[in-house]
This record gives C-alpha cells, structure tokens and sequence, in this order.
C-alpha cells in the first residue's frame, strides 16, 4: 500500500462539526435538518443489523458525510486478526461510503475472549512492532488508512519506554496511518497518569492528524473516567484549541453515548467549538460523579430495545 | 519484562473472572508468574490493583447493561437481584467472544434452563417462565436486526386454487415462531405499557414474531398456521411444506388448501411471507 504518511491530512477532507449518530435521534434526523456537517456510527451498531438503524444510516448517508469508528478491531491483541470482522466491516463500508476508517490504539481482548473494552497496551518497542504490523495488513484489506484514535487508560506498566504521544509518531511512521485525535482522552489520562497534556499533543504528528473527538469526562475522585455522558469542561476546550492551531483544522466530533441529550443540546455543544476557536471558552468543570458506578466507553447508544 | 500475550491473558484473565479483585489478581500472578505491582505502575491515590480494579469493575457493569437491556420483562420477572445473579453466573460461565455486543444474550435463555436442577412437573412449569420469557426477548431483539422484506416489491392478490398451486413461496428472513407455555405476547406487550402485571399463568399457544415496514408485528397463531410456516421456514418449499405440515397435524391436503385459500394473502400482506419465482 502506498506510504501516504508525508501527505498532508492523507489528502481527507476537513468536514467541519459533526456528532455521533444515535438511535434517539434516528426520528428527529429523519424530519429535520441534521444542522451539523457530518456524522460519525459506531461501526459495530450496525455491522450485523438489517433492520431500521440500517435503514436510518442509508438516509443519513445520502444527505450528510459519514465516517465509520468501531470499537472491536483489537489492533493490539494478540490474538490473530479477526478476519470476519475485517470483512463484515469492508462490506458496511461499501454500504456507507464512509469518509475514513477509524478504530482505537487498543486490544479488546485475547484468547478469543472480547471485553468489550478498550484496553492499554504497555508502550515498548515490542508493542509497537506488533501494533504496526497488524496496522499494516488492516490498511492491506481495507485498501485505505486506518485512522487510529489513542484511548483514554486508567493503568500504565512499568516496562513501557515510549510515551504514547512517541508512540503513535513511531507507529505513523511505520504505517503511513492517521490520527484521531481524543483531546477528552489525552485530558483524562493525563490526570490520572500525571503528565503534561499540552506537551503530548504539541508532540504528535500533527500533519497526520484527522479528526478529533471532544467529550466530557468524570471526576470519581481519585481519577477521571471517559464517561461520554457530559458536556465538554472547559480544559478540554482548551486542549481542542490547542489542536486545531496545531494541525491547522481538521474535522471535529462530539461524543456523546451515556445520559444523551435531545439532538438540539448535543448540536448546541459541538457548536460551541466555533466559539472557543475566537477564545471564548464555557465555563464548565468536570462533573463530579458520587456513585462508583460509572462506565468508561459506554455502551447505552448500541441497546436499542425491539419495539412492537 | 513479561511476552506481549502473556501479559494480555493476565489481565484478561482478572477482568473475565468472578470473585473480589485481590483474589483475583493474586490468582492471575500465580498463575502467568507475574506480579502485578511490578508490572502495573501505581500512584498517590491509587495502588496497582485499585487501577486494574477500574477495568474489571467496568466490565461488568457494562455487559450487565447489555443484558439488562435486552431482557427488560425478564429482568422484572425475577427481580433485580435474582436477575442480576444469574447475568453475572452467565457472563462468568460464557463470556463475551464476539465483536458484537448482540451476541451476548444468544445463549442466556439455554443457561438458564441448564441452571435448573431436576423438577417436578408443576414446578417445571413454573421454572420454564424465566426460560420462555428470555428466549421470547431474545427473539424480539433478533427479529429487530434481521433482514426483512423492506424495500422489496410486493406481489398481492387472490391467488385462486390454481394460482395457490403454481406459486412458491418463503418465509420472511426476519420471520420467528415460538411455541409458547404461557401467553407472552401479552405478558411483555403489558410490561413495555408499563402496566405493573403479575406472572402470567400456564396457557399453551403457538407466536410468531416478524417485522413489517421496521414495526415488530406479534400475533398468535392457530396451529395449522404455525406448523405451516414452520414447515415452510425449514423446506423454503411451498407444495413440501403443505404436505409436511399435514402429515404432522394429520390432516388432508384438501382442508389445509383451503384455509391457505383464504390465510395466505394476509400472511403475505403481513409480511410473514413472499412470493417467489415458481420452479413447480
């Protein structure tokens, strides 16, 4: 596959404010205007589903840009790639025609055994090599770049040598792949790993970076949580600012999976990116959680009960 | 410094694996001859194990949501906490080996019949609610995602006798047909209403679940009816599955014709069934 790595943004387009498509708002999309440029599906949602959220996608995709960013790739495990997965998730691309592919710097799983989550890798040469070379057949059977989107993580181990901002610029390099850039996630485990979140997102490849993700996060007290179930606080603004002065604007997608709001309070949320883009900040803190049962990745956008 | 995939089946290991998490880890570092506090960098607010804690809390909770969302009226069947002790029984004993979250509640309804021990035939009975009741969910949630008939052109009309002789027909693909003990169709149809109803009593009837224009359609069916589109579902043969179905309910092909006569085109209107190019 052709080494795209010094082409700027991998010649994919800024698509401006999206949000993420969910099964409450299927009604509204399809008797009003979507407002926002684009959307981004969960891929999983609908990689086996035949019934209305597919039907809802092709109408959204016939109006609006979509990009696909699934959650079950498991590029890091070590277990052999799931090649029914990669072919499920070729055929749904060619259903939507999304704008790119993305997934999570993660594994899910190992011994065919699926979390459901998105678990950290330890940051070593070892991991890299790994990472890189399933990354390398990923982009092989799509026949496009993988945009790679670093997690959020509650752990880092001891052995790992490379910060994650080295290694994705190392695994960039390698794969020629692009960047989804978490701001939300960089916010959330540089409070609980104690690093420096400016310093990681002056320090990757900015010319690879495609897209990125805003979300609000939890404060359980003795660490944050990716809990997609707030609105954005204001040092996330602040990161996302940063980023978009980096990489010279790229597209911009708000998460929102737990808790959702109704579609106006969720387009008036990503919207407020144009307002920090002149400086102009909201005033929100991290919410503060009291219960302990909060959930990172949450999974309330895939549970879409059978109605009669 | 410990293999990329020793490491991995260590912390799958404690996330997958019931039990309080010191037990837990310990049993993982034991086993895979790693130490958790050497690998796992802890910090002023957190140990080691409170970190790897994040992560197998959040298991659960997360593939708890799942399964409670999928099996609503089971859930307030039995209760919150029988309910939640048997998904955690079921997630420990089966746990997730699919991309895809749907797949997670496919084998819940045979778990639990393999949870009951040996049973009088009253108590089967009873036991076999929470069973029927989570395969019926089950089938709800799959009849949802299937492929169904929408978006193909439909073939109406009176068929006549000779019509009914010369065309072929198939089920839905999205088409369900349960036999039931008890009457969940009324039963879960109640439940989503919210109406606080109590558990249903035995009464023996032949469902069926399918979808029309996105809309989940539920009817309960006579049992010609019934064995005739489960004959059909399995020969996808329309003359087979006619003298099938009376060769199981006994009857003669003659009466069977005539009640497709008249049933037939309101099947297919309904969508349960469709016609297909004859090679009669």
């Amino acid at each position: 596959m052709t080494n795209t790595s010094n082409e700027k943004r991998l010649g994919l387009p800024n698509l401006g404010l999206g949000v993420g498509l969910r099964s409450k708002h299927y009604h509204h999309l399809l008797h009003n205007d979507p407002v926002v440029d684009w959307f981004e599906i969960i891929s999983e949602n609908y990689l086996n589903n035949f019934g209305y959220s597919r039907h809802v996608l092709e109408q959204i995709a016939a109006k609006s840009p979509i990009v696909m960013h699934g959650v079950s790739m498991s590029v890091g495990s070590t277990d052999p790639l799931n090649l029914t997965y990669m072919k499920q998730l070729k055929e749904l691309a060619e259903f939507v025609k999304p704008v790119w592919i993305s997934d999570h710097l993660c594994w899910t799983g190992v011994a065919h055994i699926n979390t459901h989550d998105l678990l950290p890798l330890p940051l070593t040469l070892e991991s890299l090599q790994h990472v890189a070379e399933r990354v390398n057949r990923i982009q092989d059977i799509l026949q496009r770049p993988l945009i790679l989107e670093n997690p959020s993580t509650y752990l880092q181990f001891q052995h790992s040598t490379l910060q994650e901002w080295e290694f994705l610029t190392e695994l960039v390099g390698k794969t020629g792949c692009g960047l989804l850039l978490d701001v939300n996630n960089v916010f959330v485990s540089g409070y609980n790993h104690n690093f420096d979140s400016e310093l990681y997102i002056r320090n990757i490849p900015h010319k690879a970076v495609v897209q990125i993700h805003l979300a609000g996060p939890t404060d359980c007290d003795a660490y944050y949580l990716d809990t997609h179930d707030q609105p954005v606080p204001t040092p996330v603004w602040q990161l996302y600012k940063l980023a978009q002065e980096l990489t010279g604007g790229v597209s911009t997608l708000l998460e929102w999976d737990a808790n959702i709001p109704e579609y106006p309070e969720l387009v008036a949320e990503v919207t407020k990116a144009r307002q920090v883009m002149q400086g102009i900040f909201p005033e929100v803190p991290v919410f503060r959680s009291p219960y302990a049962d909060a959930i990172s990745n949450p999974v309330e956008h895939t549970l879409q009960p059978a109605h009669a | 410094m410990p293999e990329l995939n020793t490491l991995q089946k260590w912390l799958t290991s404690i996330i997958i694996r019931p039990g309080k998490l010191q037990d837990k880890v310990r049993m993982a570092d034991r086993h895979y001859a790693l130490n958790h506090a050497a690998l796992v960098d802890a910090s002023p607010n957190l140990s080691s194990e409170d970190k790897i804690g994040i992560y197998a809390r959040g298991y659960v909770l997360r593939l708890m949501e799942c399964l409670e969302a999928e099996f609503p009226a089971l859930q307030h069947l039995l209760g919150n906490e029988l309910f939640e002790s048997f998904a955690r029984a079921y997630l420990v004993q089966l746990p997730p080996n699919s991309t895809d979250l749907y797949d997670l509640g496919y084998k819940f309804s045979a778990f639990l019949q393999a949870s009951q021990k040996k049973l009088s035939k009253a108590e089967a009975t009873l036991y076999a609610l929470p069973v029927e009741l989570a395969k019926y969910e089950r089938a709800l949630a799959e009849v949802s995602r299937l492929p169904g008939l929408e978006g193909k052109s439909k073939e109406t009309g009176s068929f006549g006798f000779l019509g009914l002789l010369n065309t072929n027909f198939q089920t839905a693909p999205c088409l369900k047909l349960l036999q039931l003990q008890f009457p969940l169709i009324d039963y879960v149809n109640e439940f989503q209403l919210g109406v606080n109803i109590p558990a249903p009593e035995p009464k023996e009837s032949f469902a069926l679940i399918c979808r029309k224009n996105y809309a989940i359609t539920l009817q309960y069916l006579e049992d010609w009816q019934w064995h005739f589109l489960q004959s059909l579902q399995n020969t996808n043969n329309y003359q087979a599955a006619i003298q099938h179905c009376c060769n199981q309910l006994n009857i003669e092909k003659e009466t069977l014709m005539a009640e497709l006569f008249l049933w037939l085109p309101m099947a297919q209107d309904m969508g349960y069934v469709f016609q297909v190019q004859s090679d009669l």
